[in-house]
């Protein structure tokens, strides 16, 4: 893993300076395809009724659910069961579409990693949190580290924020409630966070490729799917090609792994809802229904979709991460046609000060945490290290 | 031992500091006295600050981030070997894995010198381990220690993985096409910027709102004000060339241009010496032309003086810059009118009517406004001497453009409008759609708010015989409001 990849080098930094010091290159992007497509929104109209969506999502699940419970049952339905004499049908058994079919993933020779990082929680107003955040940009653009992990770090070929770069706090409704005369000077306290998540854009765009998908506290729309921040927000770091503005929930394909993911209020909402207290747990489950984010438009809100529905999972990712979630959680699932998905529920970087990394080649996941030290820290608590 | 035993001198490292500035910062006492103190005004630091941070000496050395940390490292054995007994409190960055609820985590972390071990024993795989900061006292958090990072990188925005052990390939700017022109409009341009983006920024503003315009134009008049100090001297060689004619009011204006402060300062805001100005119109432009080229050899001392030194001189040119910026500015602006004596007589009218709706009084509004702004700015952007011009040419487009604008044109306005008609499937369906629609009542405002104020309103709606429909009226109305308005809102600012 990236640890061990790291160690293999030889230290060199607590010594005297050397004439030459080794710069590694970036490995270069080999394939990329941005899938996202059917997230993007075009004209929109709120004109159609709930009933509408979940018919068009009926029809569109119909042939895999015939498919599956055929397979299962020999028949046509897929819920199984008799109807009562009192009118009432008695469910006996049910099925779910099961994973999409899958593409294998080409193989890669060398080891590749994408970074997944969420919940920045920048403008919380907590320092802890921002001395993480620039170590992690640190290791990530090569600054920190000895050789060994700089050479590591450039084979971090992506970056992915998945979602709440600003945080809650800087959603104030102050200036609602209040009068427009004491309000008229103040600045939105976004503001000042935009400004910050762009000076950490432009230092990670400068060194590595980002995608930037937005959350549930990020200045875009509230329904799913979310569309991307606007480029004007981030002055400094657009001018660089690297930094990709990218939709809620968003699919690409990295070096022919196929990426799906979301900021994590699909999850969430689940979790709200339901009795289910893993968020990984939940993940799966999603996966098993084949669609992303079943509770919307019911109790999250989402845009209409008539005539299609791009929550439906096509085809079944090679990695599947959602963001946000209170702790790190990763587990590889297999599907009974041969697919391997890698599962990441990406924690919350402003009270966990982890991201994840993802081995592309092995499909596996390490946590990475990023901690400073403080007063209080007797034994190393912050580090996690403690007894 | 000095700066240049580092292995970094003027033939390596390039992007830093060149030796002599280094001795000038005292960095070449840097080994020889426990100089990590704060010391206002000398010494290796700047006074807030009192640790070094590896990224610290990276951006201000210009070496590579391992260097410097080699270098703090060395710094700190050779110092505990001495035994000088100065106290040097050293920070580490600890990193590795170690097994946590079934994952091999890895660890990033920045730990006091003295719970090194202790972390180094609990890790799995230790990955890597050097110097991250010295300081002279103990820190009790590492909050410090990102606000010294912060703080630097902030200086350093635009090249911020230059001494990075990774160099990415594909982090190329894009170019100007892809970038849409709004995002040049933007006001927080970093204070280091290569000169020809400023110029390229500048030739982009040219037709956009005349706020950003000023706000690049503002830097440049204070490099020009160094620009001029610096070559007082060749100014005075080049006056000896002219006319006597020229040589005269050269005296008169160039009078201004002198260091002496007290003087400057009563001439500029002195009736006498704006008269001056005035009258001499046409000696103005000669002067101007003189500028010009003065200019081309001037940019050549440019270089040399964007160092961060000049900004302590800053503070003493504060007042003359504001001299010089009008002067710059009015020059250009009597350069762009055909009827000079017109131009006069607006300028004339802008001292007294600041609150005139023209985009050109919103320039001169800004300068006695905020005299600490020049301060404040950062004094490196540079003088390119071919953009006066190309700035000047695109100037006197937008007036221009304005006035006919608002009399010729008819404006289309998208407007939403809800649409109802019967779809394939025989149902009806109401679908709101944007359309375009000619419309003249919102031309009448515009056109009302561009012309001056010394000519009536009735004579602007004279000019429009056919519109006579309560458009006119309206927009009177809204005229007199707005009028109103202004006055109302100026009530309220001077309480």
């Amino acid at each position: 893993m990236f640890s061990e990849q790291a160690a293999q080098r030889a230290h060199t930094l607590l010594s005297p300076p050397s004439a030459s010091n080794a710069t590694f290159a970036r490995v270069p992007v080999v394939t990329y395809t941005n899938s996202s497509q059917p997230f993007r929104l075009g004209e929109r109209s709120f004109s159609r009724q709930y009933a509408h969506i979940y018919a068009t999502r009926l029809i569109q699940m119909r042939p895999f659910l015939v498919s599956r419970a055929q397979q299962r049952w020999g028949t046509v339905l897929a819920v199984l069961g008799s109807a009562g004499d009192d009118g009432k049908f008695l469910v006996e058994d049910h099925c779910f579409a099961g994973l999409a079919p899958q593409k294998p993933a080409c193989p890669l020779d060398t080891d590749r990693f994408v970074l997944l990082v969420s919940g920045l929680g920048l403008g919380g107003g907590g320092g802890e949190s921002l001395l993480g955040t620039q170590l992690l940009v640190d290791v990530v653009t090569g600054q920190l580290g000895d050789e060994g992990e700089q050479c590591s770090a450039a084979h971090v070929s992506r970056v992915i924020l998945a979602g709440n770069l600003l945080s809650h706090n800087t959603q104030s409704r102050d200036s609602i409630n209040k009068a427009k005369y004491l309000t008229k000077k103040t600045q939105a306290a976004s503001v000042e966070a935009v400004k910050m998540l762009d000076e950490i854009l432009l230092q990670l765009s400068a060194s590595v490729p980002v995608d930037v998908m937005p959350g549930e506290f990020d200045p875009t729309n509230y329904t799913l799917p979310q569309q991307p921040l606007h480029p004007c927000m981030f002055p400094l770091a657009t001018a660089y090609s690297t930094l990709q503005l990218v939709t809620n929930p968003y699919q690409a394909t990295i070096d022919g792994v196929r990426f799906l993911g979301t900021s994590g209020q699909n999850v969430s909402d689940i979790f709200r809802y339901s009795s289910m207290e893993d968020h990984l747990e939940i993940l799966e489950w999603t996966l098993q229904v084949r669609h992303i984010s079943p509770t919307a438009p019911d109790t999250l809100g989402c845009y209409p979709f008539y005539k299609t529905d791009p929550f439906i999972f096509p085809e079944c990712p090679h990695v599947y991460f959602c963001g946000n979630t209170p702790s790190f959680g990763s587990k590889i699932i297999q599907g009974p046609e041969d697919q391997t998905v890698l599962l990441v529920a990406v924690p919350d970087f402003s009270t966990t000060q982890t991201a994840c990394l993802v081995n592309l080649r092995s499909l596996a996941c390490q946590p990475i945490s990023f901690s400073g030290f403080g007063a209080e820290d007797e034994d190393l608590g912050g580090l996690g290290l403690g007894p | 031992m000095r700066a240049c035993d580092w292995g970094f001198g003027p033939s390596e490292g390039g992007g830093g500091l060149d030796p002599s500035a280094c001795s000038r910062m005292g960095l070449v006492q840097w080994r020889r006295s426990p100089l990590l103190v704060p010391q206002a005004g000398r010494g290796l630091l700047p006074h807030r600050q009192i640790q070094v941070t590896y990224k610290w000496l990276s951006y201000t050395l210009g070496v590579h981030v391992n260097q410097a940390k080699q270098m703090l490292y060395d710094y700190v054995e050779r110092k505990r070997k001495e035994n000088s007994g100065a106290q040097l409190h050293v920070t580490y960055l600890v990193s590795g894995s170690l097994i946590q609820n079934g994952h091999s985590c890895h660890k990033v972390a920045v730990v006091r010198e003295d719970k090194l071990e202790a972390v180094k024993s609990k890790l799995a795989v230790t990955a890597s381990v050097h110097v991250y900061s010295i300081q002279k006292a103990m820190l009790k958090d590492s909050g410090p220690l990102f606000n010294t990072d912060y703080d630097i990188l902030k200086s350093n925005l635009q090249n911020c993985s230059k001494f990075s052990a990774i160099q990415c390939a594909a982090a190329v700017p894009r170019a100007p096409a892809e970038s849409s022109s709004s995002e040049k409009l933007e006001q927080s341009d970093p204070p280091v910027s290569p000169e020809m983006q400023a110029s390229d920024e500048l030739t982009t503003n040219g037709h956009g709102p005349p706020v950003p315009k000023q706000s690049s134009q503002q830097p440049k008049g204070i490099m020009g004000m160094f620009a001029s100090k610096a070559a007082s001297k060749a100014q005075d060689a080049n006056k000896e060339t002219k006319t006597e004619a020229k040589e005269v009011m050269n005296a008169s204006s160039v009078g201004p241009k002198a260091p002496g402060k007290g003087n400057v300062i009563s001439n500029f805001f002195g009736k006498a010496a704006m008269n001056k100005l005035k009258v001499n119109l046409d000696s103005e432009q000669e002067v101007k032309e003189e500028k010009k080229v003065e200019q081309p050899p001037l940019s050549v001392t440019e270089p040399k003086l964007a160092a961060p030194v000049d900004l302590k001189k800053s503070s003493k040119k504060a007042e003359p810059v504001r001299m010089q910026q009008k002067e710059k500015k009015r020059r250009k602006q009597m350069e762009l009118s055909d009827d000079e004596t017109k131009e006069t007589e607006n300028m004339k009218k802008k001292r007294r009517r600041i609150k005139l709706p023209e985009s050109d009084s919103s320039e001169d509004e800004v300068i006695p406004d905020s005299p600490g702004a020049y301060e404040a700015e950062s004094p490196s952007p540079p003088p390119p001497s071919p953009s006066p011009e190309p700035v000047l040419k695109t100037e006197p487009e937008p007036p221009p453009v304005k006035g006919s604008d608002g009399e010729n044109k008819r404006k289309r306005k998208r407007v939403l409008k809800s649409k109802t008609f019967t779809d394939e499937e025989g149902c009806m369906v109401t679908e709101k759609v944007y359309e375009s629609e000619s419309c003249t009542d919102s031309e009448e405002e515009l056109k009302m708010k561009t012309s001056s104020v010394h000519r009536p309103p009735a004579m602007a709606v004279k000019k429009e015989p056919k519109e006579e429909r309560k458009g006119p009226k309206k927009g009177t109305a809204a005229m007199g409001k707005a009028n109103r308005q202004v006055a109302i809102t100026g009530f309220f600012q001077r309480k």
